[in-house]
């Protein structure tokens, strides 16, 4: 219960674009430098490809292609966050990593609806947290690993055995 | 703490011991259901291991495994002892099967935290009739086995005292001192006793097993008690003074004398026979209970003793094969604990390069010569510990062959068919994953050939085939794959008849004509979701589950099935899976991108020209070598691959060939072959059409591994 109680209310944030968003901490295995990527033919744009994290091969996926904005060259500067949700671990290239910030549950707003849908990233924004007078926009992990991906899928394999049928 | 046990330990290993016993217990069982009866080994073995498993089930307190043992082992006991003619084998092979099945169903709950409350009446009423069907009507024996019902759950031995007639005798050989290697001359003696003995004793016990028993033999004699109807004569018939034995002494003896071992017969020379100590030791302990038990059942005739496990022991040989070779000693290992372990070697082994390839190292001028002495034991080192690790997780397929066998006796019982079960190489070894992972699917179809595919025996004899129908199950290992394929001599797919189906299911595409289909797809029918072909459902298929979730568990291992048949002449499933561990593979490059082919797979190199390449006009390629003709593959254009050698000059033909296919792949170039360690791509990204995996090579990059099967497609 302990690693949990420090564990709780922070987040890891970074930073893309302009904006700095937050992910929950408990999410977070570890960040670990950009490294060389094997990119896998035939995937998502966004799904950048795999990389070896020690003898475990992980996929990595792009953050700023999965918000569909354009991807910024990687530097020095650029990490990748090792993400593990319901054990399925995945790396997330961020522009930069900025700090880990406790955000109290009552500096949590819902993320505003109005007018904003259209911004493909606002589909994972879950909420917003304020911390002074910044504002951080946090990330539902889930959605922006799975989601419309799953449902893809999941579409894929209908196809696929449809077209089997169809043989 | 109080109780000073730790349950849960003292659970675990009864569970563990028990498991194997009856897994043992079945082999047994089932390597003989076929003959006339079970020899005496069998009988022994099956009678001791009920035995142990009824004793520990009794200190465990399961009472119902207990009673069920219990019985069974009476059985076995009265086989022993009388050995009844007419016992109705199968129905005998039935029965302890179904026990086995109740013990382990029993120690399943007790695994699960339940408690075991199997209700024992039904089997035990079974077994009771049984008994009394073998027995006949031989009511004195009845009496008799009763009493083994108080035996304690110790390691009791129990000795047959045998009927009147018997005579107990102990024999004194004196061989020639001469005599080279007298204790094979020793054991030829007590072999020949064999055929007129009820039980036979020998000291030195040693004697197969031990060279050095020769000396004691010639040193002091080699003793023989012997149980048995002959006459003194008789035996004087059998053992003769001649060139290797010198003198023979024949001592008539009572029954209590005899039961009591070796303690009178060697008393007076056993203090200087070396190594003699510890059953003497053994002795004097298992003495303890001796008395108490003995007072309570005078001796006599037809009577039973309680005899200890000591002196047992020397009995227990006498009527044994000689030993076993040594058993292997095995500890179970958290698999969990294998794959860390896996890992880290794999790390070592990228680290090493890291190190041994490391820039630093070029500076030139350095002088290296003992640096890469050290660095080269080192990989082999490394090279070393990763084949054990591998081999580690190797296991032969024997274990789940044999449960196959079991369902082959089980079903054709059940359905009147006369059936063979035949393995071929059960010993190829394949990872563990693969063993748990084939298990179903190989019972599935092992059950489908048994229920479907041979024919009721009359209809075998109408078609002018052989009664027997046979179901082989042969594996093998393949250019980095295991086959396993499951055979029948039955009559084989109905092709009409899954047509017919097919058409009925909606499932056939009516816009292709019938005879546009191969065999072979014709066939993959079967393994759709919900498609039978069997107008009956019966208890052991035909309910049209079955095929597509075998499909469906293979394909979660990576692997193929493919069905051929031929009608009258029976059908054969193979299964194709890959074997996770390490495959040989070559290593190739388009762009940035490293690619693995197994080595198997590939044919030939060719460097290419220009010219050599053929365009048709639907954008076709294809590539004439010595007048052969193979498709090309532009592997940087079939994955989209960024800056791929568009110059021909310098690529790299790669010729596979698989399934009797060949075709071309086009690379950019080679980089080399190397033991891979095959990992899955992660499931979070969607599969890709031609990828069955990748690795990591030796520098730590990833390549991906090409399915060159899945490519044809």
């Amino acid at each position: 219960m302990s690693d949990f109680n420090t564990q709780k209310d922070k987040y890891v944030t970074f930073k893309s674009g302009h904006e700095y968003y937050g992910i929950k901490i408990q999410y977070v295995n570890e960040i670990i430098v950009y490294q060389e990527i094997t990119e896998i033919p035939e995937s998502e744009s966004y799904i950048k490809g795999l990389i070896n994290l020690r003898g475990k091969i992980i996929p990595v996926i792009d953050v700023r292609l999965r918000f569909k904005q354009e991807p910024i060259p990687y530097t020095d500067r650029t990490c990748i966050i090792v993400l593990n949700v319901d054990n399925t671990v995945v790396g997330l290239i961020v522009e930069k990593i900025a700090e880990v910030v406790e955000i109290q549950e009552e500096n949590i707003l819902p993320s505003p609806t109005i007018g904003n849908t259209d911004k493909p990233q606002n589909v994972f924004v879950q909420s917003i947290g304020k911390v002074g007078d910044s504002v951080k926009l946090l990330l539902d992990p889930e959605k922006l690993l799975n989601d419309e991906d799953k449902l893809l899928i999941e579409s894929v394999n209908e196809e696929e055995n449809t077209e089997e049928e169809g043989e | 703490m109080g109780d000073g046990f730790n349950t849960e330990d003292m659970l675990d290993v009864y569970l563990f011991e028990n498991s194997q016993l009856l897994e043992q217990l079945q082999d047994i069982v089932l390597e003989q259901k076929d003959e006339a009866c079970f020899d005496e080994d069998s009988v022994n073995e099956i009678f001791r291991t009920m035995h142990t498993i009824k004793g520990s089930s009794g200190v465990m307190m399961f009472e119902n495994i207990t009673e069920v043992s219990h019985k069974l082992e009476d059985i076995f006991f009265y086989l022993r002892e009388s050995k009844p003619k007419n016992v109705p084998h199968l129905e005998l092979v039935e029965h302890v099967l179904n026990v086995a099945d109740f013990i382990t169903n029993e120690m399943g709950k007790i695994q699960n935290g339940e408690i075991a409350d199997g209700d024992t009446t039904e089997i035990m009423e079974k077994l009771d009739k049984f008994l009394d069907s073998i027995k006949g009507g031989k009511k004195s024996k009845e009496k008799v086995i009763k009493e083994n019902v108080h035996e304690e759950p110790q390691q009791f031995y129990l000795a047959p005292m045998a009927t009147s007639k018997s005579h107990f005798y102990k024999i004194y050989l004196t061989y020639q001192p001469e005599i080279q290697l007298a204790n094979i001359h020793a054991y030829k003696m007590v072999y020949a006793l064999k055929e007129i003995a009820e039980d036979i004793l020998y000291f030195p016990e040693d004697i197969v097993s031990n060279e050095l028993s020769a000396d004691e033999i010639l040193e002091n004699g080699f003793k023989i008690l012997l149980q048995t109807q002959s006459t003194e004569e008789d035996i004087r018939g059998i053992i003769q003074v001649g060139y290797d034995i010198e003198k023979v002494d024949i001592y008539e003896c009572s029954a209590k004398e005899f039961q009591q071992g070796f303690d009178s017969v060697g008393s007076e020379i056993r203090i200087d026979l070396e190594g003699d100590f510890e059953s003497i030791d053994k002795k004097e302990k298992s003495e303890e209970p001796k008395p108490v038990l003995k007072e309570k059942e005078p001796m006599a005739p037809g009577d039973f003793v309680i005899e200890s496990k000591g002196p047992g022991k020397a009995k227990k040989l006498a009527k044994d094969k000689p030993r076993k070779s040594e058993k292997a000693n095995f500890i179970s290992v958290d698999v969990k604990k294998m794959d860390m372990l896996m890992d880290l070697i794999g790390e070592l082994v990228i680290s090493e390069s890291v190190v041994l390839q490391n820039p630093d190292l070029k500076v030139p001028g350095l002088k290296l010569d003992n640096f890469n002495k050290a660095a080269g034991q080192m990989a082999k080192i490394s090279t070393d510990l990763q084949n054990v690790i591998m081999s580690m997780r190797m296991m032969p397929l024997l274990n789940t062959f044999q449960k196959m066998n079991r369902i082959v006796f089980d079903v054709s019982r059940k359905l009147g068919k006369d059936i063979e079960f035949e393995m071929i190489g059960e010993n190829t070894e394949v990872d563990k994953n693969i063993i748990e992972h084939i298990s179903d699917p190989l019972m599935h179809l092992v059950r489908n050939a048994v229920d479907h595919g041979i024919e009721p025996n009359e209809e075998r004899v109408a078609k002018g085939k052989v009664e027997k129908g046979k179901v082989t199950l042969s594996a093998k290992n393949e250019s980095g794959k295991v086959w396993i394929s499951v055979t029948d001599n039955g009559g084989g797919l109905n092709r009409d008849k899954i047509i017919a189906k097919a058409k009925k299911q909606g499932i056939w595409d009516y816009t292709r004509d019938e005879h546009s289909y191969t065999d072979k797809e014709i066939y993959q029918f079967i393994t759709l979701p919900g498609f039978s072909t069997n107008e009956n459902v019966t208890e052991y298929s035909g309910r049209g589950v079955g095929m597509d979730v075998v499909v469906s568990n293979i394909q979660a291992i990576g692997g193929t099935l493919e069905i051929e048949s031929t009608p009258g002449e029976g059908s054969v499933m193979n299964l194709k899976i890959p074997t996770l561990a390490i495959i040989d593979g070559i290593v190739m490059e388009v762009g940035k991108s490293s690619f693995v082919i197994e080595t198997g797979m590939v044919k030939e190199f060719v460097g290419l020209q220009e010219n050599m390449l053929v365009q048709e006009p639907d954008g076709e390629e294809f590539v004439m070598i010595r007048g052969e003709c193979f498709p090309v593959l532009r592997l940087g254009e079939w994955y989209n691959i960024r800056d791929y050698q568009v110059d021909l000059e310098n690529c790299m033909l790669v010729i596979v060939e698989v399934e009797k296919k060949s075709f071309c792949l086009l690379v950019d170039r080679l980089r080399g072959k190397q033991e891979i360690v095959v990992k899955p791509i992660p499931d979070y990204i969607k599969k890709v059409k031609g990828l069955s995996g990748c690795t990591q090579l030796g520098d730590g990059s990833i390549a991906l591994i090409l399915d060159v099967a899945g490519m044809v497609e």
